[in-house]
């Protein structure tokens, strides 16, 4: 079986309460979260730029602390204001893309991520909106994620949709691998049904950290990471490339599946990770090295 | 050309399966099952507890008061089900043909393939290495020239064994077995061989098959066949699948409708989920109702093929209605689905030709909008 080049990790990387999971409780003066986090995967998905317009020497500085691993790639969430309030003006456009343009140059752009709300549904105005917002962002590889069924077997010849596992709600789209321009772009987003459901019905409120976080508030079992892993192994023949997406946060419950399902995904026996992560998961005491 | 079956049986899977889960369980006497004061029974127990006497079937009231110290568990049989399919994926991908006898056991035909695989217990070594490398669990393989003696091979040596019956060397290595390793003798069985002085394959072999006939009959028969090393040297060919059904018996009967539809509605989801899991539509949906005095009634609707729960469901339930007339208490009510054709591939977005297509998918939402779906999932659910 001809396995892709899986690039792999989590959506963003700084999160207090992934210490002690993931990043050690005694951290010394220089210590730079993702320059750990680099150390362990080859991809991370920048999602504060979905709430911020983000400073350039920002950017140019995580590429910095990235340095020691040569395979890593950024892919980076597209600003709310594209995707869900559809407010967009020139400005906001060449602000997204000077970062862009310098992970472009630093050669660490991995994508260009669109994630649009379960209320965008597949309609000819939506699909027409889409289509101008891609020509408009068509330098960069897109990664598209729609959430409602209706999107359900779409592809399109110029960009990615990602493959989403999410709670099963209404009319959510299925978890069902999709490949397109030769890669597939699969982000979890864990299982927690109660707590998806009951943050419909808060959004938009003021919210703290452990509130919004907790819908993603889930630790995948190993058998549905190995139900997982069949699916993705599926489609192994028609890509080149695998990204794999961990948004399931809290508590590093993310960094611990990701280690799982690279082992499965990968076919190694054992995976580097931190003995942090040992020590909070102990079930993943067997595969790591 | 000598016919060549593996026999695969996973180590005390659902302990095994277990102990990925809470590696602190190793090295401890484990027992899946029910309540260990209940009525249920030991659905699998690890190899320290049956140190204390315990095996599988055996009422787990009886393995507490052996075992008291041992650590019981209620286990999660869709849990051990993902794993069962982890191991089938791997063993697809070496064996031309599989029969999976059980969740945790698997027939496969490697007859004809040395050329490719060369030496058949360095195969079976392989596979059982992935299965451990990949999924943590450990198993054990029988090679024969039938499924009997492959099943009988790799109980030999568990756990973690490789056992090759050799073409031609099957009586002899059944010859000192005991009379229970043969598949299908039951305790009640073994009672009546033991009492008649069989107590070991042997002593099988020594009497005619005339006789084992004469004394048991068809059963007696293939008792004397496999204690001969003879049994069925063919897998059973995957059965297509033409039907998806769910039903439920209810602990008192029902009159209540709404409880009735609720019932009939998560059924539905059940079996739907099931259809995408195939990436199926349906285009038959029927219904299956038992009133109390045991009337069982079916009704069937044929509808345009879909995957969609809503229309599923709303066809269920006006079969219900039409069909539920008499003012007695439900016992049963199921559905099934049937009629299968595979989901269309995917559809190009971004071209001309796709507005058309965008069309059936707006008139499918409006209806979803309309009635709202979701509310109709948690309305049914959170009661």
């Amino acid at each position: 079986m001809k396995i892709p080049k899986i690039y792999f990790g989590t959506a963003g990387w700084s999160y207090k309460d992934w210490v002690p999971n993931f990043y050690p409780k005694n951290q010394s003066k220089n210590f730079k979260w993702l320059e750990f986090y680099s150390q362990y995967f080859n991809l991370v998905e920048v999602n504060s730029s979905f709430y911020t317009y983000l400073k350039p020497e920002m950017v140019f500085d995580w590429t910095r602390q990235v340095n020691r691993n040569n395979d890593f790639l950024f892919t980076v969430k597209l600003h709310q204001d594209f995707t869900h309030a559809k407010k967009i003006n020139k400005e906001k456009i060449k602000s997204v893309k000077e970062n862009l343009d310098i992970l472009k140059s630093e050669e660490r752009m991995g994508g260009l991520l669109m994630q649009f709300p379960y209320s965008f549904h597949c309609t000819n105005s939506n699909v027409d909106f889409l289509k101008n917002l891609i020509d408009e962002f068509n330098e960069y590889e897109i990664f598209l994620e729609v959430r409602h069924k209706t999107w359900q077997n779409k592809k399109a010849k110029s960009i990615t949709f990602c493959t989403i596992d999410q709670p099963q709600i209404g009319q959510s789209i299925d978890f069902n691998p999709i490949a397109g321009n030769d890669k597939a772009y699969i982000r979890f987003h864990g299982r927690n049904e109660k707590a998806w459901f009951e943050s419909v019905n808060n959004f938009g409120k003021e919210q703290t950290y452990e509130e919004k976080s907790e819908r993603y508030n889930y630790l995948y079992t190993p058998g549905e990471l190995i139900e997982i892993g069949i699916r993705i192994k599926e489609i192994y023949e028609k890509v080149n490339k695998v990204f794999i997406v961990m948004n399931n946060h809290p508590f590093g419950n993310a960094p611990a599946n990701a280690f799982e399902l690279l082992h499965y995904l990968k076919e190694v026996s054992k995976v580097k990770m931190p003995e942090t992560i040992v020590r909070a998961f102990p079930r993943l005491v067997e595969i790591s090295k | 050309m000598p016919r060549i079956i593996f026999h695969l049986d996973l180590d005390a899977f659902f302990v095994s399966v277990e102990r990925i889960l809470d590696p602190s369980l190793k090295g401890k006497p484990v027992i899946v099952g029910g309540d260990p004061k209940g009525r249920g029974v030991v659905a699998a127990c690890s190899y320290e507890a049956r140190e204390f006497g315990l095996h599988s079937a055996m009422p787990i009231k009886q393995a507490y008061r052996l075992c008291p110290q041992g650590i019981y568990i209620h286990g999660s049989l869709k849990e051990y089900s993902r794993f069962s399919k982890g191991v089938k994926k791997i063993l697809e991908d070496y064996a031309p043909m599989i029969e999976q006898a059980s969740i945790d056991e698997f027939y496969m035909d490697f007859t004809g393939t040395q050329k490719i695989y060369g030496s058949m217990i360095m195969l079976g070594n392989k596979i059982q290495s992935e299965i451990k490398r990949l999924l943590g669990l450990p198993s054990s393989i029988g090679i024969a020239g039938n499924k009997t003696l492959a099943k009988i091979a790799s109980d030999a040596m568990k756990p973690e064994g490789i056992t090759y019956i050799y073409p031609g060397m099957e009586k002899e290595f059944l010859a000192n077995m005991p009379i229970q390793v043969i598949p299908g003798v039951g305790r009640v069985t073994l009672k009546n061989l033991n009492a008649k002085g069989f107590f070991f394959i042997k002593d099988i072999t020594k009497v005619s098959q005339d006789y084992f006939a004469a004394a048991y009959g068809k059963h007696g028969i293939e008792l004397w066949e496999k204690a001969n090393g003879k049994g069925n040297e063919y897998l059973n060919p995957p059965q297509e699948r033409k039907s998806i059904s769910k039903e439920r018996t209810f602990g008192n009967d029902l009159i209540d409708k709404n409880e009735i539809e609720e019932t009939l509605f998560s059924l539905t989801e059940k079996v739907c989920q099931l259809l995408r899991d195939r990436n199926w539509l349906t285009s038959t949906v029927s219904i299956k109702l038992r009133y109390s005095d045991f009337q069982t009634l079916t009704r069937a609707k044929s509808i345009k093929a879909t995957d969609d729960d809503k229309l599923i469901f709303d066809t269920a339930k006006a079969l219900f209605k039409k069909a539920y007339t008499r003012r007695v208490g439900i016992r049963l009510i199921g559905i099934h689905l049937s009629n299968f054709s595979e989901f269309s591939d995917q559809e190009f977005l971004f071209e001309d030709a796709e507005i058309k297509r965008n069309k059936m998918f707006k008139a499918i939402t409006k209806i979803r909008d309309k009635y709202g779906f979701t509310s109709i999932n948690y309305g049914k659910n959170s009661k």
